[in-house]
């Protein structure tokens, strides 16, 4: 299972500290281009600190972030979404007053052609038409209207509208922290869909989720964290949610009375 | 997890929910109401509308400023007084640069002396909102609290500049050529004050800027985590306020011939109210430029309305904090 290619994302020696808390003690991670990446932990384990590292959210006391070789200054979402990282967040990312397809291109706008683009006005009526087109792209139809403020959609069609700007701005890399947590069966299937769409664009993706029978279901490898580490990084087919939960928890058992609800 | 809930949003079911709609005709009523009790119509005399013109250009102003302010989810109490402090710096450029009277009583650098005291004004306007962004994002500390502040600090400082005494000596050129000349029968600040407000409405609607105003306006953090410089945008909405404040100062001078230093108590309550009243959420993500000047009339119109059919104006005060209410009321029956 070795891969030779320079990876799409390779992270090593992340660490944070907030306060006294170690969230983040070694943080490990490698993605391939068109590879899905199961992050799984339990709560408390360092999953979303590490996320937050690599797409700028959080800048970590130590480690470094490279994309396709090249280092990528840490701290810095501008700086990762430059380097073609983009996030879909646990709690989301939306201006709820702004409308879908505001939201969709917040601080990424198009402006008209010619002078008065120059001049900063905006191009609305393309920013909608491509908005329509990104979310037909991903098969994404339960949305019949972009000019809708977020705030008045539903969670389901929100985190879809979340999703799709992830993956139209990613060049490299789409990190999804839960975003499946709050749908349905249904649009979380519709999720799952647009991730093996974003892989087969050859993107790399994080997916962090509770949700293993799906996780086994799309990802190609499973990181397991506990207390701030990676504890495994394996090949996801073949393997039973028991033997993943078994890493997640950790073998012994002082390791819950560490804070580890069962 | 809510359930989808979509609004009937027709072309005129658009313009049913706007602010902007409703105070239009709230404005037009009170127009139609004061020209029929007024004597012989006399409420729709020229010399009352340019009168009430040019009371509102100032408010105009400062009101489209504390639009953006409030669209990002902000406030600056200190727009008042960096409006006075303005007009103190600009009356002194003026008369500092106008030169010695002619025995007639015409300043030989009259015109360059007006010129500049109006940059100047700009200037100060503009520094003033730049220090107050820059402390609302940099030290973190609360809008309402830095303004509170600030509006202290400016207060004082035009007070210092002038030993508390209004500036006098201003060519009376700034009057005659600007603050009570007109185009078309229009006052000229007022046709200032609308171009600007245009440009405005332009920027807030049709620019990155803008957009980004009224995201951060929505959620701070989720504007942030879009891509958005949270604290390059939060310190342009401070900067256009002061700016607006800053020109507002000039036509302060341009208006009187003089400053007011203690005759602006209750302006920055009267914009704030005309923002609320046009339809700008005092918590953000919502914001519109017609709506505030338009509702900006409203205090100007029923004072000038009162006088006239011979209530005390004292009763202004009254009317606009029942209207206040209303309007904040009704706003929040019909959406959210």
């Amino acid at each position: 299972m070795t891969d030779r290619r320079t990876p799409a994302l390779r992270a090593s020696g992340l660490a944070k500290s907030f306060g006294h808390v170690q969230a983040l003690r070694q943080g490990e991670l490698t993605v391939h281009a068109g590879e899905v990446v199961a992050l799984v932990g339990d709560n408390g384990a360092g999953k979303s600190t590490l996320i937050s590292c690599v797409s700028g959210a959080l800048l970590p006391d130590a480690g470094e972030v490279s994309v396709d070789g090249r280092p990528m200054p840490l701290g810095s979402i501008r700086a990762a979404m430059e380097h073609g990282i983009a996030t879909v967040y646990q709690g989301l990312a939306m201006a709820p007053d702004l409308s879908v397809a505001e939201n969709l291109f917040l601080s990424c706008e198009l402006r008209r052609p010619g002078l008065l683009g120059r001049l900063g006005l905006l191009d609305k009526k393309a920013m909608r038409e491509r908005a329509w087109q990104l979310m037909d792209g991903l098969g994404i139809t339960t949305l019949q209207d972009v000019t809708l403020p977020v705030g008045d959609l539903s969670g389901g069609q929100r985190q879809v509208v979340a999703v799709a700007r992830a993956v139209s701005r990613a060049g490299r890399l789409v990190i999804m922290d839960e975003p499946t947590a709050a749908l349905g069966a249904r649009q979380s299937q519709m999720v799952i869909e647009t991730i093996k769409a974003t892989r087969d664009r050859g993107l790399g993706v994080v997916l962090i989720s509770h949700d293993l029978p799906r996780v086994l279901e799309v990802a190609d490898r499973i990181v397991i964290m506990r207390l701030g580490r990676v504890v495994a990084d394996l090949a996801a087919s073949g393997l039973k949610i028991g033997q993943i939960v078994a890493l997640m928890l950790g073998e012994r058992d002082n390791d819950r009375e560490e804070g580890l609800p069962a | 997890m809510t359930t989808l809930r979509i609004p009937a949003r027709s072309r005129l079911g658009g313009l049913a929910r706007s602010t902007p709609a409703y105070i239009t005709v709230a404005l037009v009523a009170l127009v139609v109401i004061f020209s029929l009790i007024s004597p012989e119509w006399r409420f729709l005399d020229a010399t009352n509308l340019q009168a009430i013109g040019r009371n509102s250009a100032g408010l105009v102003l400062l009101a489209v400023g504390l639009t953006f302010v409030l669209g990002a989810g902000h406030i600056d109490l200190s727009v008042g007084a960096t409006l006075v402090l303005s007009s103190v710096v600009a009356g002194t450029v003026a008369v500092r640069l106008a030169g010695e009277p002619s025995a007639s009583g015409t300043f030989p650098n009259a015109g360059l002396a007006i010129v500049i005291a109006a940059l100047a004004a700009v200037v100060v306007g503009g520094v003033a909102g730049l220090i107050n962004g820059v402390l609302v994002t940099r030290l973190k500390v609360n809008s309402f609290v830095v303004t509170l502040g600030t509006m202290g600090v400016a207060t004082g400082a035009a007070q210092v500049l002038t030993n508390g005494a209004n500036v006098a000596g201003i060519p009376p050129a700034v009057q005659t050529s600007f603050g009570l000349n007109t185009v078309a029968g229009i006052p000229l600040p007022l046709v200032l004050a609308v171009v600007v407000s245009l440009l405005a409405g332009v920027v807030l609607t049709q620019t990155s800027a803008g957009r980004h105003a009224l995201a951060i306006g929505s959620s701070a953090d989720g504007a942030m985590r879009a891509g958005v410089n949270v604290q390059r945008s939060t310190i342009v909405v401070f900067v256009i306020a002061g700016l607006m404040a800053g020109l507002a100062g000039f036509l302060d001078i341009s208006r009187f011939g003089t400053t007011a230093i203690s005759g602006h108590s209750t302006t920055m309550l009267q914009a704030l109210s005309a923002v609320i009243i046009g339809g700008t959420s005092l918590f953000g993500g919502r914001a519109s430029v017609p709506g505030s000047v338009i509702a900006t009339f409203i205090p100007t119109v029923l004072l000038a309305g009162f006088v006239m059919v011979g209530v005390s104006s004292f009763y202004q005060n009254i009317a606009i904090g029942v209207v206040l209410i209303i309007a904040v009321w009704l706003d929040q029956m019909r959406g959210k």
